[in-house]
């Protein structure tokens, strides 16, 4: 991690303290990775950021509440990739804009085994607070999910709750193998985890059929 | 002279009530804000008593949270022993009962399903385990298809146990069973072929 250059690097405060900010939660994230949130302090936060203990209570008050500022960034990281991803692909069928989002989702998370922890697995742990925020998480990729989605053959839409229920399970799966350790290889489930979205909607055949043509 | 109760029958009495007790209060409170004292107010039992069954508020939780389990686990399994006319039968009402157990007993099915996650790492354990039991009854009565993708039921398992979780925070647990039809025709659809809609009339 950079630290800033020592004495007068002439930035202002805001950049410094942003960069301060940015630097602690990360720094938090990567702890709670190592080593879980019990034996996460304040000291070791600082630490792996270059930032001293004072320089941290400048910026939050606990280690409480720095953990809620590293989760809505993990959060926030994570939901800026599936929708550009989304976006980039905004003229394409339904379902290959559904496995694009997918792809740049698991590779997202696999290449920061680190986010995927906080936001899949630390986040349900860490009480009633970071819980209401991984509910409003997973409910915001649930309507990018809706967005274009295909009607069920008797003309009927699908039940909100099949979009529900389809970004709970994958984050519920997700979540199980970061904790197994296998972080780094959840964009191998790629196939797996496009099949059972596209078979809520589509019913097993047609989604086999579309998996098996990527 | 009033008969006296058989003493085992007086002790188990009592650790249920303890057991109660906390599901009730966590899943009102949390864990964190439950006080030893709020349990054995609450059961009704001496403080004593409490530390002759128990070490102390986390060994009573997860005590709490193993039984409930285990019931939810024997509920499933008795619902999909009744239905196994064929698989898709057995599903559902596995399902059936999961929902009718959630809606008889939804302090309990909260401290499962929401608070053990939270509450230590212990009880975190247990909440994997049971989803790991439920993973496997699923694996046990789904129709055997070797094309499905192995990581079916994990997925399935999942998104039933999310949409109970919301409906539990919600408050509406004792509304359960509403669930059925949508929680049914989502655990089918991997199974079932294009268009085919599940038939969820009540075995009862």
């Amino acid at each position: 991690m950079d630290r800033l250059p020592r004495g007068r690097h002439g930035l202002s405060p805001e950049f410094v303290a942003r960069n301060q900010r940015e630097r602690l939660i990360a720094g938090l994230t990567e702890a709670l990775y190592e080593g879980g949130y019990q034996k996460t302090t304040v000291s070791m936060i600082g630490q792996r950021a270059a930032v001293s203990k004072s320089d941290f209570y400048k910026h939050f008050e606990s280690k409480d509440e720095c953990f809620i500022a590293a989760y809505d960034a993990a959060v926030k990281r994570i939901r800026e990739c599936v929708t550009s991803a989304c976006e980039e692909n905004q003229g394409e069928a339904w379902p290959r804009r559904v496995g694009a989002a997918i792809d740049a989702l698991l590779k997202q998370l696999s290449s920061s085994p680190a986010l995927a922890s906080i936001t899949l697995v630390e986040g349900l742990r860490a009480g009633r607070e970071v819980y209401d925020r991984y509910q409003a998480a997973l409910e915001s990729f649930v309507s990018l999910l809706h967005e274009g989605a295909p009607a069920a053959p008797q003309g009927k839409k699908a039940p909100e709750a099949t979009g529900e229920a389809v970004v709970g399970g994958i984050a519920s799966l997700l979540g199980r193998r970061v904790l197994a350790g296998e972080a780094e290889q959840l964009s191998e489930l790629f196939p797996q985890i496009l099949e059972f979205t596209l078979s809520a909607y589509l019913g097993a055949e047609q989604a086999r059929r579309i998996v098996s043509a990527e | 002279m009033r008969p006296e109760l058989p003493r085992e029958f007086v002790a188990s009495h009592k650790r249920r009530r303890m057991m109660d007790a906390v599901a009730e209060l966590t899943a009102e409170n949390g864990y964190e804000a439950t006080k030893i004292a709020d349990i054995v107010r609450r059961a009704a039992v001496a403080r004593k008593t409490l530390y002759d069954n128990f070490d102390g508020k986390e060994d009573l939780f997860l005590s709490a949270v193993n039984a409930t389990l285990m019931e939810m686990r024997e509920a499933i399994e008795a619902g999909c022993a009744e239905a196994d006319s064929s698989p898709e039968a057995a599903i559902v009402a596995g399902l059936e009962a999961l929902l009718e157990f959630i809606a008889e007993h939804p302090a309990a099915s909260k401290m499962c399903m929401l608070e053990a996650i939270s509450a230590t790492p212990s009880s975190a354990r247990l909440y994997d385990a049971g989803m790991r039991d439920c993973v496997h009854l699923l694996r046990t009565h789904a129709p055997a298809d070797a094309s499905l993708p192995a990581t079916i039921e994990e997925s399935l398992v999942g998104g039933v146990a999310w949409i109970l979780q919301l409906k539990i925070r919600r408050g509406e647990a004792e509304d359960a069973p509403v669930l059925l039809p949508e929680l049914s025709q989502f655990v089918l659809s991997p199974y079932l072929g294009v268009g085919k809609v599940v038939d969820t009339g009540r075995r009862k």
